[in-house]
């Protein structure tokens, strides 16, 4: 299924939360959900226990990360923000995709 | 109008050379000199593009008004210039002067170009430039700092996990809502305990890790560790915490095993003693700084934690002394399998050792810093060594300068085995021992074989040299070593590094170590494939210009300064 462009990420109320392939790829805990026989690599994950913001802000930081994980010495990298309301979540979602 | 010029000179005379203005342009790296290049060229182009609208006569005809009105502008910041620009064409013109008046600069040239005026867009331009100019000038140097400190935080990756920067988050907010100390601020910690419960013990403890490095841990954030499952708990600067904060640690973290306390000078008589009786399950127990506690209290101490204290490390304080010493060692000394003495003054006793450790699962010891070098011998530690070698992890001897070469092959090469010269040593660190040279550790090196060897310290040992750096790559260590310490050796030459190759090797510290240069650094990150940290202070071979692939980071490098 490595085709696949974007993933969606399943949030409270069943919101849906796209995040390119490659973005999904650098938490390895969504990689071997992905890649693994189960039917995450359909392309959904189910983390209905998180709210949409927190899942918006880590599709955020997954496409933040993609794009300057890479970045030469030269090239600016800018603050990535974090609401204070939603730091605690945040931080057990980072926890659970290991990022 | 020359009349005109001289007085303006003598004026600008007045306000000095370093009027506000320069010293602004000055601070943020501005000089005059591309100033003027880039005015000149605006003054050509303006020139050549449209012929001055005014001349020198009109010019002189507003003299009068012009000095009238030159009294008010100076006194306006050249933020305010917008505003003038909308007033009318004199005060343009008067604006014209006073701003070629105030950039300070060739004001003798100013007088004979004044008669050519610019066009306001011109100036806004000038400006625009200028301003641009400033803003990439700091945001340069921003980065710059913001690598510096990177690299002093020993940063590898470029971005930070999610984790951590949500972690700095709740940290930041800890600290602002204890400023603001409104009445919600109980139901807030509540709350936070509440949804910090879910989180693994990992991220508690980086927590505390990142509260500790903020200098915000104290009995309200101390808060957030109560009431939990914890099971270890290691807290780097406990400096706020009050006797009172480690009676309710103890009462309401029941289940600790390990506890950490470090730079702890709150903890008194009372508290340690709660800690022993409140904590049923603690087996091991670390404490830096814990200067209150007297004599009677670790003596009590001790015979309350017989029969359950595994672990001890205490460091830094002058009032454990050699009574303390014996009260842990005849009641806790048959159960520890860990002890560590470090920079303890008023301990000299250290020939109490061997007698007592008599665990046979003993695996780590560490003795450092002993206030009087005799005190810590040879003899002492080969008899320790006799006792417990065998099954020993971790040994670390930093700063017993007392030590010499018989003390690695009488103790270490004669016991740190298990019989069939295979040891189960982990770290080894030898910091600072000045008297032990080559020949002992080759020996030590080529018979026993350390498989399980993670970390090596030779940091100042300043006879080795580089048979010893061979010989440990000819051992079996070599495939698991991860942290390798060579810090000042002013012995090693470049022949050492050229066996430097290490599988597993993450960081290795070649500060002081004056044969490096760019080729050595090349020549390293090419064999040691996991290598992710190299210090390199005081090494001034070392420049940007060294090949080093792209995880590799180099510390302490004199280009990076800011």
């Amino acid at each position: 299924m490595s085709e696949l462009k974007f993933i969606k990420l399943i949030g409270e109320g069943d919101k849906e939360y796209k995040v390119s392939y490659e973005a999904a790829m650098v938490s390895p805990v969504l990689k071997t959900m992905l890649q693994s026989p189960f039917k995450e690599n359909a392309g959904k994950v189910d983390l209905t226990k998180y709210s949409g913001d927190t899942l918006e802000k880590v599709c955020e930081y997954l496409e933040y990360k993609l794009r300057y994980q890479n970045a030469d010495e030269t090239e600016d990298i800018p603050e990535f923000d974090i609401p204070t309301e939603l730091s605690v979540e945040l931080l057990m979602v980072a926890d659970y995709l290991n990022i | 109008m020359i009349y005109r010029g001289r007085n303006r000179s003598s004026r600008s005379n007045i306000k000095g050379p370093n009027s506000a203005l320069t010293q602004f342009l000055q601070e943020e790296g501005i000089s005059a000199e591309t100033i003027r290049q880039r005015w000149l060229e605006q003054q050509q182009k303006s020139a050549s593009a449209s012929p001055a609208p005014g001349d020198g006569t009109a010019n002189a005809a507003q003299a009068d008004k012009v000095e009238d009105e030159r009294e008010k502008s100076e006194a306006l910041p050249s933020s305010d210039e917008e505003i003038i620009l909308e007033k009318s064409s004199i005060n343009l013109e008067k604006r014209m002067n006073l701003v070629q008046d105030d950039s300070d600069e060739e004001e003798y040239e100013d007088t004979s170009l004044t008669t050519i005026s610019r066009s306001p867009s011109v100036v806004a331009l000038d400006d625009e430039l200028r301003k641009k100019r400033t803003r990439e000038v700091l945001k340069t140097r921003q980065r710059k700092r913001k690598r510096a400190a990177k690299l002093l935080d020993r940063r590898t990756t470029k971005i930070a996990t999610l984790q951590d920067m949500a972690i700095a988050k709740i940290s930041e907010s800890i600290t602002s809502w204890e400023r603001e100390k409104d009445q919600g601020e109980n139901t807030v910690f509540a709350h936070l305990r509440d949804v910090l419960g879910g989180i693994s013990i990992d991220n508690m403890n980086n927590l505390a890790k990142t509260l500790s490095k903020n200098r915000a841990l104290d009995d309200k954030t101390l808060q957030l560790f109560l009431k939990t499952d914890l099971t270890d708990l290691a807290f780097h600067d406990c400096s706020k915490l009050s006797f009172e904060g480690y009676k309710t640690l103890a009462i309401f973290s029941p289940h600790l095993t390990k506890l950490s306390l470090q730079m702890c000078g709150q903890l008194n008589n009372e508290s340690l003693l709660y800690i022993a009786e409140k904590l049923p399950n603690l087996t091991s127990l670390d404490l830096d700084g814990p200067f209150l506690i007297n004599e009677d209290t670790w003596d009590t101490f001790f015979v309350e934690m017989k029969g359950r204290l595994k672990a001890f490390r205490i460091s830094n304080t002058h009032r454990f002394n050699d009574k303390s010493l014996a009260s842990l060692l005849v009641n806790c000394g048959e159960e520890l399998v860990s002890l560590g003495l470090s920079r303890l003054d008023s301990i000299s006793n250290y020939a109490l050792l061997p007698q007592y450790l008599k665990n046979e699962h003993f695996h780590s010891l560490s003795l450092e810093y002993p206030f009087n070098e005799d005190d810590i011998t040879d003899e002492v530690v080969i008899n320790i060594l006799g006792q417990v070698g065998k099954n020993l992890k971790t040994l670390v001897l930093d700063g017993c300068l007392e030590l010499t070469d018989s003390m690695i092959i009488n103790g270490m090469c004669a016991f740190l085995h298990d019989g069939n010269n295979c040891s189960l040593l982990e770290t080894l660190s030898l910091a600072e021992l000045d008297q032990i040279t080559n020949d002992s550790l080759v020996y030590f090196f080529s018979e026993i074989s350390l498989p399980h060897l993670v970390k090596c310290s030779l940091k100042r040992c300043l006879q080795v040299g580089d048979a010893a750096i061979i010989e440990l790559m000819l051992n079996k260590g070599q495939q698991s070593l991860k942290e390798l310490s060579l810090n000042s050796l002013k012995e090693l030459t470049c022949e050492a590094f050229i066996s430097l190759s290490c599988e597993n090797l993450q960081s290795l510290d070649l500060g002081f170590v004056r044969c490096v240069d760019d080729k050595v650094i090349e020549e390293i990150s090419s064999r040691n494939p996991n290598l992710e940290l190299i210090d390199v202070f005081g090494d001034n071979l070392v420049t940007e210009k060294a090949k080093i692939k792209q995880r590799l980071v180099l510390i302490g490098r004199q280009s990076d300064s800011i």
